[in-house]
């Protein structure tokens, strides 16, 4: 089972970042507009102007060290880019929590409707192995792979029929009244011996 | 009789000395005066061009959607009375930008109790960028105006220049406090910083001192820190950030060779200030390939990063390997070997990527392969000034020495004016 939910969970995961740094890139690429860069250049000098003549301690690791595409702007720049970055990373925050908890909910319900039906097929088959041949498969209802179940349970239904018939026979006093028809009964049975 | 006769002698001797100021100390050959000269007047046309042609108010950067700058205004009236003077313009130009220019200034532009705004719209003069009204940028836009008044005596541009002047009140600039604050916006009132520490303050103090209205205390003056510092045997009263152009702006308006502030001569600081700047890049020479002896000046500029407030020690010493050929000409007047020496170098080496048709861009980072792409106004303006007073006679100086208020200035600050015996070189 977790083989099957961690690899989806993490697939969703990837998939999420992806939307978000992809999103955030294309932002940020919005900015290589001439006239929007310019206005950006300029809001970002009249407070560079400032920070001169009020000098502030350098910038260290932060939330726009993940885009490549600031690395070129200005200190101020990126300040206002991180601002705006983080104001939304702070309003995102719950909703892509929320987003996460369906996201895995999902995927759990998801592979549930899979996972659940392949054990149960396992579990007949370790059954029939042991000469079980009264196993059915049971699925529930919004669960993957009924038709197939509903295959299983026939094949097996008419084999436990046929293996019923072959222990009552074997029962019968009138030995060669009973091999004929035993014969006869497993004379339409495909088999590797088929002798 | 002999005594007094050896006094008279000495004095004579020492008088004839202190002719021999730093500026004719050394002497540029023909073709670096010939540079100079050039990179002067190829300044000016930052001025002529990117100064809106209704209203004068020019652009604090030749950058495309650069507001008007009032300081950079501040300079372009200096250079346009400069430019006439010296030929390279017209003089009814000259005399035409400066009027309009005042008249805008004086009727359109927004200000607060006579100081400006920062930043304008340079064609309606509003303000821009919920910019501050600024007390610094205000006194340069003045000293700029009073300068082209001493050029063009008895006109309309000295009544002008006069008005903006008397209608500035520095006294409310002060908030009640013991130093003038750095600015004022109609959301925040008053900025929390204040000039309270050497820098480029000097010029503000001195007119808001000066005033024929609304001045100052006197004591404003005594009051900022002077705070002490050394580098490599440099003693300095300091800027905070060590940037260059705190050394000079003061500088290109005020005459302070032979001024006296309680034992500090601060153009002799200045010079020491830029000595210890130019030896504190040369300690990063190995580290960055920018900076040689003919290669320095750390002082705020654009850079690889944005605008920052480079500078040497004492002070911040914030450096990259950026250099800023504005600060190094402009330190002409108190080193005119070194900074002649630095412009040739400049010029000769990397003319195609950092000169153009307003003189030198505004700084270069060699390690980074970067190479500004605009001028600025308040650095093609200091530029312009320092360059004037060492090619032309120390003319601005000399006419900005005249005013009234810096008369008034020095005799309520008790500032002594330095005989030709105590003068040093």
């Amino acid at each position: 089972m977790l083989a099957v939910i961690v690899p989806l969970f993490l697939i969703n995961l990837v998939a999420l970042a992806g939307l978000y740094f992809g999103i955030w890139s294309k932002v940020l690429e919005t900015f290589s507009n001439e006239q929007t860069l310019n206005d950006l250049v300029t809001a970002s000098r009249m407070v560079e102007y400032e920070q001169a003549r009020h000098p502030v301690a350098s910038q260290d690791f932060s939330s726009l060290s993940f885009f490549k595409q600031t690395e070129k702007l200005s200190l101020r720049q990126r300040e206002v880019f991180k601002g705006i970055l983080d104001e939304t990373n702070r309003s995102l925050l719950w909703k892509f929590l929320l987003l996460l908890f369906f996201l895995a909910w999902g995927t759990i319900f998801i592979s549930h409707k899979i996972a659940g039906p392949l054990f149960r097929f396992s579990k007949a088959f370790n059954e029939v192995e042991k000469g079980d041949y009264r196993s059915r498969v049971n699925l529930r209802k919004l669960d993957e792979g009924h038709p197939v179940a509903q295959e299983f349970n026939e094949a097996m239904e008419k084999t436990d029929h046929l293996l019923s018939n072959l222990k009552a026979l074997a029962q019968e006093k009138d030995a060669p009244q009973a091999v004929a028809k035993i014969k006869e009964k497993l004379s339409t049975v495909q088999t590797s011996a088929n002798v | 009789m002999f005594k007094r006769l050896t006094c008279f002698l000495l004095a004579f001797a020492l008088a004839f000395s202190f002719s021999l100021t730093p500026l004719q100390a050394f002497e540029p050959s023909p073709e670096d005066r010939e540079l100079l000269n050039k990179i002067e007047k190829d300044t000016l046309q930052y001025f002529t061009r990117f100064s809106d042609k209704v209203t004068g108010l020019t652009k604090d950067s030749s950058r495309t959607g650069s507001p008007s700058s009032v300081a950079a205004t501040g300079f372009a009236l200096a250079a346009y009375a400069i430019g006439g003077s010296r030929g390279w313009i017209s003089q009814d130009y000259a005399y035409t930008r400066i009027l309009t220019t005042l008249q805008t200034l004086r009727h359109k532009a927004a200000h607060q109790k006579g100081f400006f705004y920062h930043f304008l719209d340079a064609r309606t003069g509003e303000r821009v960028w919920g910019s501050e009204a600024s007390s610094i940028d205000t006194a340069l836009a003045v000293a700029g105006a009073l300068l082209a008044a001493r050029y063009y005596p008895g006109t309309e541009i000295e009544k002008l220049a006069r008005e903006i002047y008397e209608r500035v009140n520095w006294k409310w600039m002060m908030n009640n406090s013991d130093f003038i604050c750095m600015g004022w916006t109609p959301e925040s009132k008053f900025l929390p910083y204040y000039w309270d520490s050497y820098n480029e303050l000097m010029i503000l103090v001195a007119l808001s001192i000066g005033s024929p209205t609304l001045p100052v205390p006197p004591g404003a003056w005594e009051r900022w820190l002077r705070p002490e510092g050394d580098y490599n045997g440099h003693k300095i009263i300091y800027a905070s950030t060590g940037s260059l152009f705190t050394y000079q702006f003061s500088h290109a308006y005020i005459d302070f060779r032979n001024l006296d502030d309680r034992g500090i001569n601060f153009f002799e600081n200045s010079r020491e200030a830029t000595l210890a700047n130019r030896e504190y890049s040369m300690s990063f020479s190995g580290q960055y390939k920018g900076y040689s002896e003919s290669s320095w000046g750390l002082s705020a500029s654009v850079g690889p990063g944005g605008y920052k407030a480079y500078g040497g020690k004492p002070g911040g010493g914030l450096q990259d390997g950026t250099i800023a050929p504005y600060a190094t000409l402009s330190s002409i007047v108190f080193t005119p070997e070194f900074s002649t020496q630095a412009a040739r170098f400049f010029y000769d080496s990397y003319q195609k990527e950092l000169y153009g048709n307003f003189g030198f861009k505004d700084a270069f980072n060699l390690d980074k392969g970067w190479w500004a792409n605009e001028y600025l106004g308040i650095d093609q303006g200091i530029t312009l000034l320092m360059l004037e007073n060492y090619l032309n006679g120390e003319i601005v100086w000399k006419k900005f020495m005249g005013l009234p208020a810096i008369i008034k200035w020095i005799e309520l600050t008790g500032l002594e004016r330095r005989s030709a015996s105590t003068a040093k070189n």
